[in-house]
């Protein structure tokens, strides 16, 4: 989100929204262009009357409060009467080369009419239940790279604002919140006459756009080893060279105390009612205290202050705390630590060709340095492969099942690379170091995406997750929220073991009032003087 | 209706997985079905043919390298032969390679292409009327290709390359379309009620 309205800013990109014609029932459409230096993309927004029986956040839904694309280009009155045939049918409906994305958004109910009221009656929403939710509407799916007929990201990937990887996506969310505000708004006028009040602008800027995000995204962190690698690869080295300064100015350090200060208050604002995330934020907040107390005692005086900080971090602080803190040590140097974004989309495609000549021993030693951990696990044990990742019939919905429960396991995924490799591995002591894997393969093809996934680790280090994705204990959301987090999505709010909402571009100034001096530190919320 | 490239390619992973290929098989189908389309030969209509034709193994000779690669019964299927292939290109530099009954020879092309990218050399197969000369990345293709063929060559070359187009959509018949889809079908679950709420950990209202 950060790398989006950075470029938005400094590029000077212009907003406009050259359509608005939504009725008296909050029935209509809506476009929003964008402009940069050389091209322009418009979010055509559709909004609709959903009852209440209606609305789910699940890929099962076939209605919604709103629906989207992202039009390469400004849209024709054509363009707009062919995607109101289609946007609002979402996934049974198709789009065109000329679109980017898909996606739909549902209403937070309550805080939808309570907004609407209270503008109507001339008075601003109450803040507290506002931070509570955080949210007017939420997308429950953002849909791009050549989905239902999209353009692919293959042939827009070389355009400088959307070759790192969701730029898209993130620019449709963006416009997707301007929409939301002035829907709202329209509908309190609707209401409330005359009599009816406009949103304040730090009201309005403290809400962000919610989502639901189920588990069709785990896969994809599966799926895309190099991508994943590359984002990983891209913080290990933002944290590498902040831990390599051998000497904080007074200026790194105020700005470190500053972002420290108002993470506080982010973290005090994040509401979450699963048991897990309830405990998460409670170590957090304790945490944000340490730090606050090791700062106090211990300043920044030595040598390599980042680094003793995060050294002393690993022994003190929960895994929530020490996350919080690598990210929070960035925050100083933009000069060292921005660029890497430019390295984190994935040139190389994630089905790489097989080199058939690599020996047996070399393909040994690549196994075992991913998924060396996993050999010794018992994987008949049903704890050890109690799930089975499967792809329902109805919708075509990724889920995940009970592999000794539920009649599923012919219907595997391969979304288990350790027990996979596992296999791969055990197969191979048969062979002699010396012959190559292209024999192997010729007698056993069932270990060919193993072995291909093997071989890209040599490029992609951080490619695979260390854990067993199939375990009675998987906990989906985590893999979610790895995803998530590099999004730049706050307040991760499970609401079971497999699907979780989050809030994004809250705090951000709307495109209206973007600029080179708000574009950047928007996440971090503002403590009152 | 013209459907994008990784739409062909998503789709030609499952129909391949439900036809019973494995995963890294499947990968390989998928890979070489988009490969065709962008450039500009019909890779549905040959993956859909290819998934619902009977096919042989290659004899054990290949195994130990053999220059002919023929079928121990029924047709070869061009995934199987071309993937393996691909992965012995590191010993197809000098040394031409013969195929013998191949269904569906197109498919090949792309492992084609794979070997040109490894090895750096243009590749060419030929034979059954046709010509494809591919550096990796480009295709030349001269003749009609046919649905199978009885003796296709793999040998590198020095023939100049005259590149055929490339497409960012691919508009595959419908019959061909809906076969893939219907072949994709087999790798989802039929959903049962239960399957439905606990699979997907939903239950909880979304009116709030």
């Amino acid at each position: 989100m950060r790398v989006l309205l950075r470029r938005l800013a400094g590029e000077g990109w212009r907003f406009s929204r050259p359509k608005f014609e939504i009725d008296d029932a909050g029935v209509g459409y809506a476009v929003y262009t964008a402009t940069g230096p050389q091209r322009s993309y418009s979010l055509v927004a559709f909004a609709h009357d959903l009852p209440d029986d209606l609305r789910s956040d699940r890929v099962i839904a076939e209605a919604w409060d709103a629906t989207f694309a992202l039009f390469d280009g400004v849209p024709t009155d054509a363009d707009i009467e062919r995607l109101k045939q289609n946007v609002p049918l979402q996934e049974a409906g198709r789009i065109s080369e000329r679109e980017l994305s898909l996606s739909r958004a549902n209403r937070s109910v309550r805080l939808w009419d309570h907004v609407v009221s209270a503008l109507a009656k001339g008075h601003q929403p109450d803040t507290d239940m506002l931070d509570q939710v955080g949210y007017l509407m939420r997308t429950t799916a953002v849909y791009g790279s050549g989905k239902f007929g999209a353009a692919d990201r293959e042939t827009i990937c070389n355009r400088p604002e959307l070759s790192p990887p969701f730029q898209v996506e993130m620019l449709s969310v963006y416009l997707t919140r301007a929409f939301v505000r002035d829907l709202v708004q329209h509908m309190a006028r609707i209401k409330g006459g005359s009599a009816a009040t406009t949103l304040d602008q730090s009201i309005a800027q403290r809400l962000g756009l919610g989502n639901s995000t189920g588990l069709g995204m785990a896969p994809f962190v599966i799926n895309h080893p190099m991508l994943f690698n590359n984002w990983i690869m891209a913080r290990e080295e933002a944290i590498r060279r902040v831990r390599l300064i051998a000497r904080a100015t007074p200026d790194d350090i105020h700005l470190f105390k500053d972002r420290l200060k108002r993470s506080e208050l982010s973290v005090s604002r994040w509401v979450s009612q699963h048991p897990i995330q309830i405990k998460k934020i409670a170590s957090l907040t304790r945490d944000l205290d340490r730090v606050s107390g090791r700062i106090a005692q211990h300043g920044f005086h030595m040598e390599f202050p980042w680094d003793a900080l995060m050294v002393w971090a690993t022994s003190q602080l929960s895994m929530e705390g020490q996350e919080l803190l690598a990210s929070l040590i960035l925050e100083p140097y933009p000069d060292l630590v921005d660029p890497l974004a430019n390295c984190m989309a994935a040139a190389q495609s994630d089905v790489t060709s097989i080199d058939g000549a690599m020996t047996i021993a070399e393909m040994r030693h690549l196994l075992e340095n991913s998924f060396g951990w996993a050999f010794d696990l018992d994987w008949q044990s049903p704890q050890n492969c109690a799930r089975a990742w499967y792809v329902s019939e109805e919708k075509l919905e990724p889920r995940l099942g009970e592999r000794f429960e539920e009649p599923v396991a012919p219907y595997e995924q391969p979304l288990a690379p350790a027990r996979d490799a596992t296999s791969a591995f055990h197969d191979l002591k048969a062979w002699p170091d010396t012959s190559n894997i292209a024999e192997f393969l010729l007698e056993h093809p069932e270990h060919r995406h193993t072995v291909r996934r093997a071989q890209l680790s040599r490029a992609a280090p951080y490619g695979e997750i260390r854990d067993n994705t199939i375990s009675a204990d998987v906990l989906p959301i985590d893999m979610l929220r790895a995803k998530l987090s590099f999004f730049g999505a706050t307040h991760f709010d499970p609401r079971s073991d497999r699907w979780v909402r989050i809030c994004m571009f809250a705090g951000a100034p709307y495109p209206d009032h973007l600029s080179k001096a708000n574009a950047e530190d928007w996440v971090f919320p503002q403590v009152a003087q | 209706m013209t459907v994008s490239l990784n739409e062909v390619e998503a789709t030609a992973k499952k129909a391949a997985r439900g036809a019973g290929h494995t995963w890294g098989m499947a990968e390989e189908a998928a890979k070489a079905t988009r490969w065709l389309c962008r450039h500009g030969v019909d890779g549905c209509a040959a993956l859909a043919r290819l998934l619902t034709t009977e096919t042989g193994d290659i004899e054990q000779d290949a195994l130990k390298r053999a220059r002919v690669w023929r079928p121990v019964s029924a047709p070869l299927c061009p995934l199987n032969v071309g993937a393996s292939m691909a992965d012995l290109a590191h010993e197809l530099i000098d040394e031409p390679r013969q195929v013998g009954h191949v269904t569906c020879p197109s498919l090949l092309i792309p492992f084609a292409a794979d070997i040109a990218s490894k090895t750096g050399k243009t590749v060419a197969l030929s034979g059954a009327g046709f010509t494809a000369l591919t550096d990796g990345e480009t295709l030349n293709l001269v003749g009609q290709m046919p649905y199978q063929a009885d003796q296709l060559v793999f040998h590198t070359t020095a023939s100049p390359l005259r590149p055929n187009g490339v497409f960012s959509r691919s508009d595959p018949a419908k019959p061909d379309w809906a076969m893939l889809q219907e072949l994709a079908h087999r790798t989802y679950a039929p959903a049962t009620e239960a399957s439905r709420l606990k699979g997907a950990g939903a239950g909880m209202t979304d009116n709030d």
